[in-house]
């Protein structure tokens, strides 16, 4: 299994809290890397250095699309800007159903986009799926590093 | 040649001396406020403007006369007119000043804007509750999930600190935030039913209504069922949604005649009236009191106890916004244990 973290963009403490828990319970091992709204998540993103990472890449991004100063349509388009972002997988995991957002973030760039299901057991297993997807059966893009692109 | 070009003007027009009182006005005005001409002529002009309104309006026509621009009188403000018997009406009042011989004249050209401002209302409010329907929904799914979650959580990791009616709690807690849940779905699919753009098109409501029948009988294979379905019921509606109505319906038909040996459930056409078309579906089942038979269609209202029927009140409430969506309504006949008929119709003449 890689080792590199899963980024979980969430401003809300308690799914927060219950995400983490579902990826304990589903002994996903990656470490879990939280931003509480747009702005952190970019600041992980893209550190002021110059132009190399200093923090590994996430494999899997979990990004919610309601969030505080920057939002997760926002966060996807600057990802989809930039070469070094552009590849990796983001999962829209968030409360809406409207089509309006779903189609927003699939133009965004969004890989997959999953609502979040009111019952505990069902968004355990949801979290489940989409780590055993992502991280296990899915090829991720050849990491050829920023500069070779 | 002035008094000509007031009659051939299309809206109620006054024209007001600098005292206030009205030296001329034409048919449409008379026709607006329900006045004889010469009722008006020499009074002033605050006999056509509302009670509320009467005593500030000298001053506000003193301060047009100070500065006289063609405008629009009270920007902003909802303005009204007051007929003959102390009626009123939503207006809107155009001023200009004519100079003439005899000082300035203001010349007011009235329209009743009763309809457009209702309708501006109404949009205002239909789009004011959708987006306040979509906000509420998803800000209440994040605390459910929080409740439904940490309640699940407390049973797989505190069940034995817990006790066995602790757990009983805590499953209660879950199964009422799961039902919550269904709640607020189906506020958003009432919210995207009243918005959707139908897309008519020719249906066989018998065809459908013959198919769900059979999708039914499959869920619950030890059922036995009479259905009787009227074929080839040709209508013009929204495929998906009239589908939708079907299922409801049939669907509640199968529930309420539950506890029946002989249980039968019909769908068949009945006379139609002004409307293009009128269909019921019939059950032997548990019925209900007539005397309710006005709420059966308000979203959350149960007429049965959940544990007897279980449901979240909510699909008699979706047939009523999509049939009333085609142009119909709905209606329901029914007596305690006597089972019930609900009629629909679709595209109503008097609605059309």
């Amino acid at each position: 299994m890689t080792s590199q973290p899963i980024l979980l963009v969430e401003d809300n403490p308690d799914d927060e809290a219950l995400t983490l828990r579902a990826f304990e319970k589903s002994n996903i091992s990656n470490e879990v890397v939280v931003a509480r709204d747009g702005a952190e998540a970019l600041a992980y993103l893209f550190p002021d250095d110059d132009g190399g990472y200093d923090v590994p890449r996430p494999a899997l991004i979990l990004l919610d699309l309601n969030l505080p100063k920057v939002g997760g349509l926002e966060v996807l388009r600057k990802m989809q800007a930039d070469a070094r972002t552009r590849l990796i997988p983001v999962v829209v995991l968030t409360t809406s159903k409207q089509e309006e957002d779903i189609l927003d973030s699939y133009r965004s760039g969004a890989n997959a986009y999953v609502r979040k299901p009111v019952k505990f057991s069902d968004f355990a297993d949801a979290v489940r799926a989409l780590g055993v997807f992502w991280l296990l059966l899915n090829e991720p893009a050849p990491s050829r590093g920023p500069e070779s692109d | 040649m002035f008094v000509a070009l007031l009659e051939a003007a299309p809206d109620a027009m006054v024209c007001i001396a600098a005292d206030g009182r009205l030296v001329q006005v034409n048919a449409q005005a008379e026709r607006l406020f329900g006045y004889e001409r010469a009722e008006l002529i020499g009074q002033p002009v605050e006999i056509l403007v509302p009670d509320a309104a009467r005593a500030v309006h000298p001053g506000h026509r003193a301060g047009y006369v100070a500065d006289p621009r063609h405008r629009p009188m009270g920007a902003g403000l909802s303005l009204a007119g007051r007929r003959r018997d102390a009626s009123t009406f939503a207006a809107e009042v155009s001023l200009s000043a004519i100079d003439t011989d005899e000082g300035i004249l203001v010349a007011a050209a009235i329209r009743d804007v009763t309809d457009q401002r209702r309708m501006t209302d109404l949009e205002r409010s239909n789009h004011d509750l959708e987006s306040f329907i979509y906000t509420v929904s998803h800000d209440l799914r994040a605390p459910l999930r929080a409740l439904s979650g940490y309640s699940e959580l407390l049973l797989e990791e505190y069940a034995g600190v817990l006790g066995e009616e602790g757990r009983g709690y805590a499953e209660r807690i879950v199964a009422v935030s799961e039902h919550m849940g269904q709640l607020i779905d189906y506020l958003l699919h009432l919210s995207r039913v009243s918005q959707a753009e139908l897309h008519l098109q020719p249906v066989d409501l018998g065809g459908e209504a013959a198919q769900i029948a059979e999708e039914i009988q499959r869920r619950e294979p030890l059922r036995h069922v009479r259905f009787t379905i009227q074929k080839q019921v040709q209508a013009l509606a929204d495929r998906r949604l009239i589908v939708t109505v079907l299922e409801n319906l049939l669907d509640n038909a199968w529930k309420f005649t539950s506890g029946r040996e002989d249980a039968s459930i019909e769908f068949g056409t009945a006379p139609s009236g002004d409307a293009a078309l009128c269909c019921y579906v019939r059950d032997n089942g548990a019925g209900f009191d007539p005397a309710y038979a006005g709420k059966l269609f308000q979203p959350f209202q149960r007429l049965h106890a959940a544990r007897d029927f279980p449901g979240t009140g909510t699909g008699l409430a979706s047939v009523r916004q999509i049939v009333e969506r085609h142009g119909g309504h709905v209606w329901a006949e029914g007596a305690v244990g006597g089972g019930a008929t609900f009629y629909f119709t679709l595209d109503d003449k008097e609605s059309a």
